[in-house]
């Protein structure tokens, strides 16, 4: 059954000791091979094109909640001052951990981009490396978790206020940083998505034994 | 299916024992997965408990007038005030009840259907998103009420409610090592298909 899928004399040669293990395997019928299922690069270009978009996510959340400073100018009702606040990313603890973690999950992403990619074009090469990222995903899948919620718990907290401890809602005063900051999670939440996919695309390649 | 064909085509002392060290690796491998997932489901549960009955009585001191004396107001904290400790209790109390159906499902199919473990796995990869994203929102939510946040006028709340707090922060460091336990699943079902190649 997975050998059906090993087709290039390169992939045969790599699973040449497993080979011997499964003598029934080797001399795969031609009409296996004709049957209408998804050839295995189909695989290899899925996993591209998800790091891909994981890669863009990451540095479109990124981008976007750092350039989310805000600034405004506020009038005292009765005195005659006026004061100026601003609302940066910088501000909360938890937004600093966003933009730490993004920017890790989008250098993670380029090098493991490079690496899918690079076993699209050339498929017979595959350092055993590679085949362990499946850990790295889901270590980088909780650590995006965790920014995405920690983000998202502050952010909440901004838009709605907290009545009972006194924490006031600022979106009705800063609402183009609310704006970024809204926008950035749900990047990130999608980047998130994308790589759990990422996560069980390698999973399911992996039990069939589908060469990438 | 692979053992199928194990057993159809090798015959010789060798393979077979491979084939049994193969065997007690699965076993192995299999009662690591019995014991993780135990503790994952005693843990997420002993956080979820923990941070759902936190709830605290305490009086403030509050000066209405400068000049007069402060006035004693008395204040409660409860859990679920916070949305952030709503979502960590919800997704822990999750995490809890697919531990406890996936021991049972394994336990159950000792034999180990390949759908069904493969099932099993993709829900504790969604654990792992569900148990840390509560973990960052409650740390984010409890590290506001802790430092407070001079900037937008947020004040710290943990001055006053201090069992509270470290309640809540005991059910954090819980959920934590719950999500971690997880991850460890995860990464344990990984290195199992790696060895099968």
């Amino acid at each position: 059954m997975a050998s059906t899928y090993a087709r290039t004399p390169e992939n045969e040669k790599a699973t040449e000791p497993l080979a011997s293990e499964y003598p029934k395997t080797v001399a795969t019928p031609r009409h296996v091979m004709a049957e209408p299922r998804e050839p295995p690069r189909y695989f290899a270009v899925v996993e591209v094109v998800l790091r891909f978009l994981l890669l863009a996510s990451a540095v479109v959340a990124v981008v976007v909640m750092v350039t989310s400073k805000q600034s405004k100018t506020l009038v005292i009702p009765i005195s005659p001052f006026q004061i100026s606040r601003t609302a940066k990313f910088q501000h909360s603890p938890a937004f600093i951990y966003f933009v730490a973690a993004l920017s890790f999950a989008g250098f993670y992403s380029i090098i493991t981009f490079l690496f899918s990619l690079h076993a699209l074009l050339k498929p017979g090469y595959h350092p055993k490396v590679v085949s362990h990222f499946v850990i790295l995903d889901v270590l980088l899948l909780g650590i995006m978790a965790a920014a995405t919620g920690s983000a998202g718990g502050v952010a909440y907290i901004g838009l709605k206020g907290n009545s009972h401890v006194q924490w006031a809602k600022i979106c009705d005063l800063f609402d183009d940083f609310c704006k970024h900051i809204g926008a950035s999670i749900a990047v990130s939440l999608f980047g998130s998505i994308v790589l759990a996919l990422l996560i069980v695309l390698s999973f399911y390649s992996l039990s069939k034994r589908i060469p990438k | 299916m692979e053992s199928q064909y194990k057993s159809g085509s090798n015959i010789g002392g060798l393979e077979s024992g491979e084939k049994e060290v193969a065997i007690a690796n699965k076993r192995k491998m299999r009662g690591w997965d019995f014991v993780l997932r135990f503790l994952a489901l005693g843990l997420s549960l002993a956080a979820a408990v923990v941070l759902g009955v936190n709830k605290e009585k305490t009086t403030v001191p509050v000066s209405l007038v400068p000049t007069m004396p402060p006035v004693n107001v008395p204040v409660t904290a409860k859990w679920h005030y916070l949305s952030a400790f709503v979502f960590f209790v919800v997704a822990n109390a999750i995490a809890c009840a697919h531990a406890a159906i996936s021991l049972v499902l394994s336990l159950a199919s000792v034999s180990g259907k390949k759908g069904i473990s493969m099932v099993i796995i993709f829900f504790d990869l969604v654990m792992v998103a569900l148990l840390f994203s509560g973990v960052g929102a409650a740390l984010a939510i409890g590290l506001m009420g802790y430092k407070g946040n001079s900037h937008v006028g947020w004040k710290k709340v943990c001055n006053a409610f201090d069992k509270f707090c470290d309640q809540a922060a005991a059910a954090i460091s819980l959920s934590t090592v719950a999500a971690l336990l997880f991850f460890l699943l995860v990464v344990l079902a990984a290195l199992n298909l790696h060895k099968k190649h």
